[in-house]
């Protein structure tokens, strides 16, 4: 072994450039395999027939389960003590009924996790008539305490996954049991476990990806064998549950795929390695993480669109063609198939994510001052407009027989609720400033020849025939007679003047396959004319999909911190490594069961020290490279790469995006993170114990554990339940910011 | 176990996987660095430069031509020099003011004015105000830049030169500058930008320079250049805040070369530790500590400067004011008594609370009631009807009380001997509002006595601090409700005689409601209390002074996010999609449109993709061991192009994650770096053998090594023998297309001649929004 590593080290020096030192990093990787063996046997063999020795033996298989049967005692005791909806279950449990409901609603985040959620219920036996308005008291029938406790499974199960991959990570036991418990006795990871809420199945699901990435890097020099496979797939499994879930999964996906690209590029370089066998390394990955993944994601809309298949509150973020087809619905039932002047209609926007242009009494802060004009998700008397002719036409006439509207005709919209004219003039709009503002103007008879929209054509689904529009069917673009620009949302999000509503302008490119100047009539109602059926049209799945997921991208965007409104649950980046603030889950009247969203001080300040430390670390050992020290093997050196360097990295990825992102954060958001940095504290404590006395170890080791154990018991209240005046529970409020008791 | 035993661990650092990842890591970043290495030590070759130094003077001469061309046209103010120009006639008149660019830019507009004895009386209020009816040396002040811009281009110059490339590059990266619009435009103006990118490209030649030297450290003239870099550096700092991208160029640089030189074994020899602590400090303290000291030096000169109160004042503590002379704070600043008469100003309006006789209309006409109480307004002018008596809670009579912050008081409108009163009905504009009226003093002290308290809220005051005519700025809230006395520009109707409205604002925070006492009409001019001991003008520490500056500063180009009409994205600068209208006239149909010329910043944008293929391919085809480029041509091209590149990259990327308004004048930096970059890809791809042509144009498929050449050479010497057609043809295509570009562009960039509808819409290339197209 040595020798060969001697061979290899005496190639190379005199070359060292990139290519030769590639070659030397793959001979050696078998090497590193046959000494982690070895070391095993060796263990082995010095293992006596002793009760100890029996029970080192055994840990493999009670450690977990000891710790798993702590992890479901500490997150199952007591669970259904508090009767009312706390904090965001009024959210969740509220999509969850939509789902045994079976109505159509819109969410931003994917539906996986609330599936679930929904599942639980349907579990526990209830109807989905429920409203889960926060603080409401939950009603007899509603077995909320299983679909707790369903989601408290997901909670638990964090635990044994955290045995394991501080296990693969190569971590000596006393470091594995530390990292586990430090998972275990985690206070904000309890509580949050608790509750019927997303984040415990986005912890499972971050805590799974971790351990299936370490597993299959584990398998890395048995490649293409059936184990190597299964933690592939496992892994490209795991990522697509977890970014069903909640779009967070991202992140850990942008760490396996780091880990894949570092590891590709490492093949890369190895120039003895054969190109089919490169090729297939390559579409291994592809296949395993990339495609595997999306089918999973894909798989947990088709679901969602399978089971939601009645209108409901999350219709008007969908086109009007898949409303149409949702069971009670008002789209396309007994509508007039064509339109007239006269008829009253909304109008949908045909792009991605499109809403239904609205307007309402209030004014343009800026530009012209005039009444808004938006795109608007929601169904209210404020999106219907009037078609009317153009000014020079001769006037609507609600006893005449009905005019249809043919392509290229000009017509006027007036807004149904403040009879104004859809207008558009030379001024800016107030976002997008080379578009043109669109604004509600005049009235019946005030009024120029700036309200006159020509309507155009693009397609009709339903007939060739151009001489009408046709309700659902037809798509149109609307054109400005006189600045020939086009009307447009390009789901761009007003500020709160505009109630975060999307701004419409008009835009002089004239883009036809620009589908956000496209518009068609979903609402349409004309008493002159006979009722239709123009719905019978199917939307295709992937035209739904990805129109859903640019809806909840465009929604999230929205999210934005508002000045003028006030969230003193909202918090800081900054605040949430140094446990400077909690959340309080639910108010603070001393007759309900209060829970305080607070972590476990010695985790989270250990963790974020242990980061710092880390920086050091690393700095210190390239520091001594560079002056030729070598003091660290090539297992040594893997060590710091796989199970430091990638948990800092993991730790970056979940948390830097809250960092930049400008939208409202609250302290659950950094739990995803909190378990890379736990995972990193464990890499350096078994890093600086591992080769010490054992007197030093077990007295460290016994000293963290015992704190991290300690705090936990000492904390346990906020995750349990307060109940009772809150002043009881004073004795652990540290600071003035951790507010679990008013006094 | 082996691997734990000493010779298990014992590897070759660049052999083993151990060292595999941090070599590869540094392995890029350490070539960079060896920059100009392969330049290095030059034998100072006398006489063999004499084309270079012909070129050199011919390039200087066209810059300073370009530059000063027409530069008295136009003889009004244009764009930003409303902003620079004033503040110069603030330093030459002494008088405080804030803004958020440091102070060195404008101190040098400050130091021509006074050269040429201006006394600062303009004070450039607005675009297109006339230079000459207002006679201001606006020549002399637009040719600071004009001459930092022209020797501009003679620093790109010799930055090429001294990095060892050949005359065409050298010419192409200096002609790039030399007949760019942008440079030419934003430095023949009152602008700051002139400064700050000489600064940026003398840092560079600087340490170029320093680097050099680096065989003989710790000499003389390796101290000399060291310490240019950092006084370069620090003037760029010193201009505007982006100069920080310099010093992380410079930064970076600093680093890998810190980094090679820690290294065990290089070539030269091992450091021992103490040299090296000895290298890391001259350099901590030439690049750091030295701008750092350099910087404050001109605070401390803006401050000597500036002793007189101005308009920047309000920016600043009190304390801080009270270091400013002719400071009316300062001098008419009286603690207010009970009883006193006093006049209240509102900050943001300028107008007076006010009332009079007459009573708010019952009905207004959106229908809406009022109490028909009597008016309470704002008043722009010196009336009797502005004078309030200020009452304790309690009306003992006492004389001689000082009025404290957070009293409770009552206000008593002497001429119609009633008292301030809010209460929960709405105002006339505003039904969120609450009235403000005033009733009799019975009914003041009787069953409305709550509803006329009102509280002093000193601004930023602490507890118990005296409340002051002048200087204490503070908000008047309503007690019973907390409402902040608050008004708007919106003149009532007729019936209040089109005088402001005053009503109760709910929002207590914002500034708008911040009110001061002017003055205290009951006093006779020659009353003791409005004596004042002739006080002498305090002092502050220079650091704390800088210190509050500074926040401010910070705070405050923080604001800077509104929108204007012609800031643009970063991602839009690399292909000029859009350019900033300075100045039109619409006689004369002429404008200035600030904007680059399309086709050099097209070719130097195009160059940047092209480096990073080259330097993507080379790595591929590395990584599967094939060895394309010679020693000498990779090194060059690793180090001293990826110089050039990553100066690029630091004074570009940093812009995507600003928060704050940005103009196409933010990218002028690095398009500076950009050309560099080009004129090195240009005699990259155009000459040497045939070797490095195929891989530039096929990517690496050739595995043959390139000849060995280990010598380090002038430009002259590298292609002895060699071709430089190739690169002389690209030259002249390129300086050519350029030259047709920048001529195109002239009247937009210099203002004149003005042009037809036809002549503004061929220039319109890119949907450019020009004026007079129509």
């Amino acid at each position: 072994m040595a020798g060969s590593d001697r061979a290899t080290a005496a190639s190379g020096i005199d070359v060292g450039d990139a290519r030769q030192r590639n070659v030397a990093a793959v001979q050696q990787q078998p090497t590193i395999v046959e000494k982690t063996e070895v070391d095993d046997k060796k263990k082995a063999a010095k293992k006596g027939p002793s009760v100890l020795d029996v029970l080192d033996q055994w840990e493999w298989i009670y450690a977990p389960l000891i710790f798993t049967a702590l992890a479901f005692f500490t997150r199952f005791y007591k669970i259904g003590i508090s009767n009312i909806v706390t904090w965001d279950e009024a959210h969740f449990g509220k999509f969850g009924s939509h789902y045994l409901q079976r109505e159509f609603y819109f969410d931003v985040h994917p539906p996986a996790g609330k599936l679930l959620v929904g599942l639980s219920g349907w579990l526990a036996g209830y109807n989905g008539t429920f409203e889960f308005k926060s603080g409401e008291k939950y009603p007899e029938e509603l077995n909320y305490t299983f679909m707790r406790q369903f989601n408290a499974f997901w909670g638990a199960a964090c635990v044994p996954l955290a045995y394991w991959t501080a296990k693969a990570l190569n971590l000596k036991r006393p470091a594995v049991w530390l990292v586990t418990l430090m998972v275990l006795c985690e206070n904000s990871y309890t509580t949050i476990s608790r509750f019927i809420l997303l984040d415990s199945m986005l912890l499972f699901g971050t805590v799974l990806t971790t351990l299936c990435w370490a597993k299959f890097h584990a398998q890395r020099t048995r490649a293409f064998e059936p184990e190597w496979f299964l933690w592939l797939f496992m892994t490209g499994l795991s990522i697509g549950f977890v970014t069903s879930i909640k779009l967070v999964g991202l992140f850990v996906t942008a760490l396996v795929g780091l880990y894949t690209i570092e590891d590709l590029w490492a093949k890369f370089g190895n120039t003895k390695m054969p190109a089919v066998e490169l090729a297939a390394h390559f579409t291994a990955r592809v296949v395993g993480l990339i495609v595997l993944p999306f089918l999973v994601y894909l798989l947990s809309f088709a679901i969602h669109f399978a089971v939601l298949t009645n209108s409901g509150p999350g219709d008007a973020q969908m086109s009007s063609l898949f409303q149409a087809n949702l069971r009670g619905t008002e789209v396309g039932r007994d509508s007039p198939l064509e339109v007239a002047f006269g008829s009253r209609v909304t109008i949908k926007n045909m792009g991605y994510g499109g809403g239904l242009l609205h307007s309402h009494v209030q004014t343009y802060p800026e530009g012209s001052g005039q009444q808004q004009v938006t795109c608007y998700h929601h169904k209210d008397a404020n999106n219907d407009w009037f078609f009317y002719p153009n000014r020079r036409e001769e006037d609507y006439n609600p006893e005449a027989d009905p005019r249809f509207i043919a392509d290229g005709q000009t017509i006027r919209l007036i807004h149904a609720q403040t009879g104004r004219n859809l207008h558009s003039h030379e001024i800016s709009a107030p976002i997008t400033k080379v578009d043109k503002e669109v604004s509600c103007y005049g009235n019946l008879t005030i009024g120029d020849e700036k309200d006159h929209w020509k309507v155009e054509v693009i397609s009709d689904a339903a007939s060739r025939d151009r001489s009408k529009i046709r309700t659902l069917t037809t798509a149109f673009r609307l054109k400005h007679e006189t600045l020939g620009c086009y009307l447009r949302a390009g789901n761009v999000n007003l500020p709160q003047w505009g109630f975060k509503q999307i701004e419409v302008t008009c835009t002089k490119q004239n883009k036809p396959r620009d589908t956000y100047t496209h518009w068609n009539i979903e609402a349409h109602t004309n008493e002159k004319l006979p009722p239709g059926d123009p719905g019978s049209y199917k939307s295709p799945f992937f035209k739904d999909f990805i129109h859903l997921n640019v809806a909840m991208m465009t929604s999230n965007n929205a999210l934005v911190p508002d000045p003028d409104k006030q969230d003193d649950l909202a918090s800081q980046w900054w605040q949430w490594p140094i446990l400077h603030v909690g959340l309080r889950m639910c108010s603070w009247d001393d007759s309900i069961v209060k829970y305080f969203l607070l972590g476990n001080p010695l985790v989270y300040w250990g963790t974020t020290a242990g980061l710092g430390v880390f920086a050091l670390l690393v700095v210190w050992y390239t520091l001594r490279w560079q002056r030729g020290y070598k003091e660290l093997s090539q297992w040594d050196v893997d060590q710091i790469h796989y199970a430091g360097f990638y948990p800092v990295i993991g730790w970056f990825l979940h948390y830097l995006p809250f960092v930049v992102m400008a939208r409202v954060t609250y302290v659950h958001h950094y739990y995803p993170a909190l378990y890379f940095a736990i995972l990193t504290f464990g890499f350096l404590v078994d890093w600086f114990l591992r080769n010490q006395k054992k007197a030093i170890q077990y007295i460290i080791y016994g000293i963290l554990d015992t704190t991290v154990i300690g705090l936990y018991i000492y904390f346990i209240p906020i995750c349990w339940g307060m109940t009772g005046p809150n002043k009881q529970y004073s004795y652990m409020k540290w600071f003035d910011t951790w507010r679990m008791s008013d006094a | 176990m082996a691997a734990s035993t000493p010779q298990g661990t014992l590897r070759q650092r660049n052999v083993g996987a151990s060292s595999k990842k941090n070599k590869d890591a540094a392995s890029s970043d350490t070539e960079l660095d060896k920059l100009i290495k392969s330049t290095g030590v030059k034998p100072p070759a006398a006489g063999s430069e004499t084309e270079y130094k012909i070129v050199f003077v011919f390039i200087t001469a066209m810059a300073f031509l370009t530059r000063f061309w027409g530069i008295s046209h136009p003889n009004e103010v244009v764009f930003d020099e409303v902003h620079f120009g004033k503040f110069a006639s603030y330093y030459l008149q002494k008088t405080y003011f804030f803004d958020v660019h440091p102070p060195f830019g404008k101190l040098l507009f400050a130091f021509m004015g006074w050269l040429v004895g201006y006394d600062g009386h303009f004070h450039f209020d607005n675009i297109g105000d006339s230079y000459i009816a207002n006679k201001v040396p606006y020549v002399a002040f637009r040719s600071l830049p004009a001459i930092l811009g022209a020797l501009t281009v003679s620093v790109v110059y010799m930055i090429m030169w001294e990095s060892g490339y050949s005359l065409p590059a050298c010419i192409v990266a200096a002609g790039l500058v030399l007949l760019d619009n942008a440079h030419i435009g934003q430095t023949r103006l009152i602008l700051l930008d002139a400064t700050l990118v000489f600064a940026m490209a003398c840092s560079l030649l600087f340490y170029i320079k320093f680097y050099k030297l680096r065989h003989e450290p710790f000499s003389r003239k390796w101290w000399k250049w060291l310490i240019l870099t950092g006084f370069a550096l620090s003037c760029d700092i010193s201009t505007k805040y982006v100069g920080l991208f310099a010093f992380i160029t410079i930064g970076s640089a600093v680093v890998i070369d810190l980094w090679d030189l820690l290294d065990i074994k290089r070539p030269g020899g091992a450091l021992s530790l103490p040299e090296f602590s000895k290298h890391f400090a001259a350099r901590a303290f030439g690049l750091i500590i030295l701008p750092f000291i350099f910087y404050l030096f001109w605070f401390q000169v803006h401050f000597s400067i500036l002793t007189r109160s101005g308009p920047g004042d309000d920016f600043m503590t009190p304390e801080f004011q009270e270091t400013l002379s002719d400071n009316i704070m300062l001098a008419n600043s009286i603690t207010i008594d009970y009883y006193d008469t006093i006049t209240l100003k509102h900050k943001e309006t300028k107008t007076y609370l006010h009332s009079h006789p007459d009573k708010y209309p019952l009905r207004y006409d959106d229908g809406r009631v009022s109490s028909q109480g009597q008016q309470v307004t704002g008043y722009p002018f010196n009336d009797t009807n502005n004078y309030w008596q200020i009452l304790p809670v309690v009306d003992d009579q006492k004389l001689g009380v000082h009025v404290k912050n957070h009293d409770l008081v009552r206000l008593r409108h002497l001429v119609t001997d009633t008292i301030l009163l809010s209460h929960d009905v709405a105002s006339p504009y505003y039904p969120t509002n609450q009235e403000f009226t005033t009733v009799s003093i019975a009914d003041a002290f009787g069953d409305r006595a709550a509803d006329t308290l009102f509280e002093v809220r000193i601004e930023n005051g602490k507890a118990n601090q005296e409340f002051k005519t002048i200087s204490s700025h503070f908000k008047f809230i309503h007690n019973p409700s907390k409402v902040a006395m608050w008004t708007h520009t919106t003149p009532l109707p007729e019936w209040g005689h089109k005088q402001q409205e005053i009503n109760g604002n709910k929002a207590i925070a914002p500034s708008s409601n911040v009110w001061l006492v002017e003055d205290i009409p009951s006093l006779p001019a020659d009353h003791k209390r409005r004596e004042k001991e002739e006080k002498k003008v305090k002092t502050l520490p220079f650091l704390q002074k800088w210190f509050e500056l500074q926040r401010s500063m910070f705070w405050h180009n923080n604001q800077l996010t509104s929108s204007h009409p012609y800031a643009s994205l970063p991602f839009q600068w690399p292909f000029l999609l859009r350019g900033v209208s300075f100045w039109t006239q619409n006689d004369t149909r002429q404008q200035i449109y600030f904007l680059g010329n399309p086709i050099g910043w097209w070719i130097a944008s195009s160059v940047l993709a092209i480096y990073a293929g080259i330097i993507l391919a080379d790595q591929f085809s590395l990584r599967r061991g094939i060895d394309a480029l010679d020693h000498r041509s990779r090194s060059r091209l690793y180090n001293s192009t990826g110089f050039f590149f990553l100066a690029w990259a630091t004074h570009y990327f940093p812009f995507f994650v600003m928060g704050r308004q940005l103009f196409l004048h933010h990218y002028l930096p690095s398009h500076l770096a950009s050309t560099l970059v080009t004129g090195a890809l240009v005699e990259f791809i155009f000459t040497g053998d045939s070797s490095e042509q195929e891989v530039a144009h096929h990517g690496a498929k050739s595995g043959k090594k390139a000849a060995v050449a280990k010598r380090h050479m002038t430009a002259r010497d590298r292609f002895a023998g060699q071709s430089m057609l190739g690169s002389w043809i690209a030259a002249i295509v390129i300086l050519t297309l350029a030259f047709a570009g920048w001529y195109f562009f002239l009247p937009l960039t210099y203002g004149y001649p003005g042009l037809s509808v036809d002549q503004v819409l061929r220039r319109k290339w890119l949907g450019y929004d020009l004026h007079f197209a129509k």
